[in-house]
Parts: C-alpha cells; sequence; structure tokens
C-alpha cells in the first residue's frame, strides 16, 4: 500500500504523542519510503500499524529502530579517505590532543576506520572519541564490533587503499588487516581488535534535540550520509550546531556527494569532502 | 506503436556488464542542449570513483556531472548515479541519495532509480535496459510501464550480455525492444518534439 502525506502525518502525530522521538524533521519522501518499506517486511497495513504503535510500546520502539537504521562501511570511499590523509591529518599532527564525535555512528565501522589511521599514523594515545547514535541497537552492535564475514574481501579491499597505498606519501605496506580485525571462521564475523574498541564512548543521541550530549568541543566531527534524511531547514540548524560545537581550527566532515549549500559560506571553507570552520 | 513524445520529462537508463560502450556512442551522438534531462545507473565497482564522470564528461557534448543530494534535474545536463549511492528521483524534479541497504546485490540499484521515477513523475518518464548480467532494473521498468511511461530494452540478440535485457522483457512486456541505433535515434527525436 503507498503512504501519502496524510498517513505521514498521521505516523509523525502518533510515535510523537507515545515517545520521545520526533519525526517531524525527516524528509518527507524517504519518510514515506522508509515506512512503506516496514509495511511491506512486516506485512501490515497502515491502520494496523499505528494501531500497534499506539498500544504497544516495545513495538513502537522496533519500528523507530527499523527507520532510523543506516549503512556505514569500513572506509567507506577510499578516494577520501586518501584525500583526509593528504589534507587534514597534518594539521591535526600539529594538536596537542585531538577530540573527535562520529555523529549518526551506526554500526561503528567509520569510528574504526579513524581509530586504524590514527593508530598507524601514531597519534591514537592523543585521541578521545565519541560516537553517538539514535539508535540503540546500532549503538550495541558498534561497542560490539563484531562484523558478518562476508564484508570480508570488500573490508579488506578499502584497508588496502587507503592503509596499504597512499597516492600521496609514505605507504604502510605491511601492515596486515588482521591487525585489527580478527576473521573468526567458526563464528563467520570479524571482530574489531580490544584496543580499538577501548578507546571509544559511546552514547545514544538524538540530533533532533539540537544539543550535543557532552559540553566537550571538537576538533573533527564525523557526520557522513545522515543529514540527507533530514529537512534542508533543519539541516542548516544541525549545521549550525556542530559549529558551536567545534575548536578553532577544526573540521566537520560529510558524505561524498552532499553538499552544505550556499548559505553556510560564513561559518565553513570547504576543501573536498572536509568542512573547515571559520573563525568570526 | 504510437506515443506522444512530448509528454516525457525525464529519461532513466540502466547498464550493467556490457551497456558501457551503448552509454559512451548515446553520449557522443546526443546533441548539445538536449532538452530532456537524462539519468544513467551503471553498475560499477564502489572503491573506484575517480574517472567515470571525467570519461564520459570528454565524450559528451552535454555536461556530465554525478549529482549531489537535493540537486535540480536541469535540461541539457547527464547525471551519472554516484558510485555507493541509491539515486532517487523526487516529485519535485530533485534527486536524492540514499546509503540504504543494496538491492539486487547492488548500490546504486536500477530498481531504486527506476520505481522512484515511475512513482514520482508518473506517465512522463521514459525507461531503458541496456544489456547486463543480473536481473536488476526490471522491476522498475515494469513500474514505469505501469505509471503509462514509455519502456526500452536494448535487443537481447545485440546485447554483449544479455541476461538483464532479457528479464526486463519477461517481467514488463516493453513498448519497444530497439537495437543500439534505434535507441539513440529514438531518444534524439523525443528532444526535438520539445523545442
Amino acid at each position: 500500500m503507498s503512504v501519502g502525506a496524510n498517513e505521514l502525518k498521521r505516523f509523525i502525530t502518533c510515535v510523537q504523542k507515545n515517545s520521545t522521538y520526533n519525526f517531524s524533521e525527516y524528509s518527507e519522501n524517504s519518510l514515506i519510503r522508509r515506512i512503506e518499506k516496514i509495511l511491506i517486511d512486516n506485512t501490515c497495513t497502515f491502520d494496523i500499524l499505528l494501531e500497534r504503535i499506539r498500544n504497544d510500546s516495545d513495538y513502537l520502539h522496533s519500528i523507530v529502530k527499523q527507520i532510523t537504521v543506516n549503512t556505514t562501511e569500513l572506509f567507506r570511499d577510499p578516494k577520501f579517505w586518501q584525500d583526509f590523509r593528504h589534507d587534514i591529518i597534518p594539521e591535526l599532527q600539529k594538536k596537542e590532543s585531538i577530540t573527535i564525535w562520529h555523529a549518526g555512528c551506526s554500526t561503528g565501522q567509520e569510528v574504526y576506520s579513524m581509530l586504524i589511521l590514527l593508530h598507524e599514523l601514531k597519534l591514537l594515545e592523543r585521541a578521545t572519541v565519541f560516537a553517538s547514535d539514535i539508535n540503540e541497537d546500532v549503538i550495541e552492535i558498534a561497542q560490539k564490533g563484531e562484523y558478518p564475514y562476508r564484508f570480508y574481501d570488500d573490508y579488506k579491499e578499502a584497508f588496502k587503499q587507503v592503509i596499504k597505498f597512499n597516492p600521496y606519501g609514505k605507504p604502510f605496506k605491511h601492515t596486515p588487516f588482521e591487525k585489527y580485525f580478527e576473521v573468526n571462521a567458526k563464528k563467520s564475523i570479524l571482530q574489531t581488535a580490544s584496543f580499538l574498541k577501548n578507546k571509544v564512548q559511546f552514547f545514544t543521541h538524538d540530533l533532533i534535540a539540537l544539543s550535543p550530549f557532552t559540553d566537550q568541543k571538537f576538533d573533527i566531527i564525523f557526520c557522513r550520509n545522515v543529514l540527507i534524511y533530514f529537512k534542508a531547514d533543519y539541516q542548516k540548524k544541525i549545521y549550525e550546531c556542530f559549529y558551536h560545537s567545534l575548536n578553532p581550527e577544526s573540521y566537520l566532515v560529510l558524505g561524498m556527494q552532499e553538499s552544505m549549500g550556499w548559505f553556510m559560506n560564513s561559518l565553513f571553507q570547504k576543501k573536498n569532502s572536509v568542512y573547515c570552520k571559520w573563525e568570526i | 506503436m504510437d506515443i506522444k513524445k512530448s509528454q516525457y520529462k525525464l529519461i532513466v537508463i540502466g547498464g550493467s556488464a556490457g551497456s558501457f560502450s551503448v552509454v559512451t556512442a548515446l553520449l557522443k551522438q546526443i546533441p548539445k542542449k538536449f532538452e530532456i534531462p537524462i539519468i544513467i545507473c551503471m553498475h560499477r565497482l564502489k572503491h573506484v570513483r575517480s574517472g567515470f564522470e571525467e570519461t564520459l564528461s570528454l565524450i559528451s557534448k552535454n555536461m556530465v556531472t554525478e549529482p549531489f543530494h537535493n540537486d535540480v534535474l536541469e535540461k541539457g545536463k547527464i547525471y551519472i548515479a554516484p558510485a555507493n549511492y541509491h539515486l532517487i528521483v523526487e516529485p519535485e524534479m530533485t534527486i536524492s541519495l540514499s546509503t540504504e541497504e543494496l538491492v539486487n546485490y547492488t548500490r546504486p540499484s536500477i530498481d531504486v532509480l527506476f520505481s522512484s521515477a515511475a512513482h514520482s513523475l508518473k506517465s512522463s518518464v521514459i525507461g531503458i535496459i541496456l544489456s547486463g548480467a543480473n536481473k536488476d532494473g526490471a522491476r522498475g521498468l515494469a513500474q514505469i510501464h505501469e505509471m503509462g511511461g514509455c519502456t526500452i530494452v536494448q535487443d537481447p540478440t545485440e546485447a554483449q550480455v544479455s541476461t538483464m535485457p532479457l528479464t526486463a522483457i519477461e517481467q514488463c512486456k516493453p513498448t519497444f525492444v530497439f537495437k543500439q541505433n534505434q535507441i539513440i535515434d529514438f531518444i534524439i527525436d523525443v528532444s526535438k518534439t520539445r523545442r
């Protein structure tokens, strides 16, 4: 069945009334697509969905989790990480401490990508790392750092391109993938090394709140392919919120095909996929 | 079959193995200031980001771009679905990108592009399936057909790999089964009716 503007409104109101979640600032079209997918996956009609959300808070939470799940990968877009290594890492090397926030970290692969890079470049000791997501289930997976074995070839290839091969400088040809991930064929998983996992503090946090989960200021905020699911006006508010949570000489990282739009030019200066904070 | 060529606002093209040569031939021949936006979704290696847009830009007389999220679809431009994102057409003639799960083992998926175009623009869409080794695109093409759009499949006897055209023909009963040159002529002709 297809979900229209009217159903969407009823869904948002119903969730809002029965929980602390607010989807009114999510991009309407993508939210409609996700609700339609839920109706198919759960083989139910829209009215039955609403009814169950109203009466069963566990069910409501499971639906919210299905809506807010997002995909992430180890070293997604190797080109980005190569550029990041060339453009941004030298700036980080000048800092005594590096505080990082992964906003909307999903299952955590990007958090570990950054940690691996920092470790190879001997910056891990200086780093304080926070990661947050609205969805408790993905946070739990991120904390465990266990990923399906079927990603092995894919992750290893991306790892090779970013760590072993470096178009701009010294490569780490002899760094094995297994230094960071134990391949457990028996359980059919890739297990992230404990020294990486122990480095991260995870939080459940909703970006809709427009306030960070800590008073800490950050040197880098990663928020890749998250805000594409929000309305344009609200994206702007979140960018402003990020701006105020950033230290001087700091960076906001978005997805490869995400653009902040001209109205943010007074706050950030763009270099590849990285936005550098302007000092006003 | 008689169709009203002026009704179309968007052309979507999907291809996989064996489709690159068709796409390059198409981009070479499409005249400058083409009147309808074209979106091309090709399966590609996700870790290889650079080179694709550049190569196709050199061939085409029109602007070839890998769009950003929220870009507006404009005539005279050719959009290539960026690696590792689904490309979705919105009713307002804008583009959304998504990192949601793979569909048919692929992202970008032709089904996602075609089905969003069908739902957003109804009968104003021309969908074209080219050579390929899997079944992506057949379902989306059928949806374009159901919404009253025009559907074209590359002749399986000509396609380098026939699985994708054959599946599309089976699931959709397309408006036309065309050889490469007929597809190109048709597209150029459709654009002319809008001058």
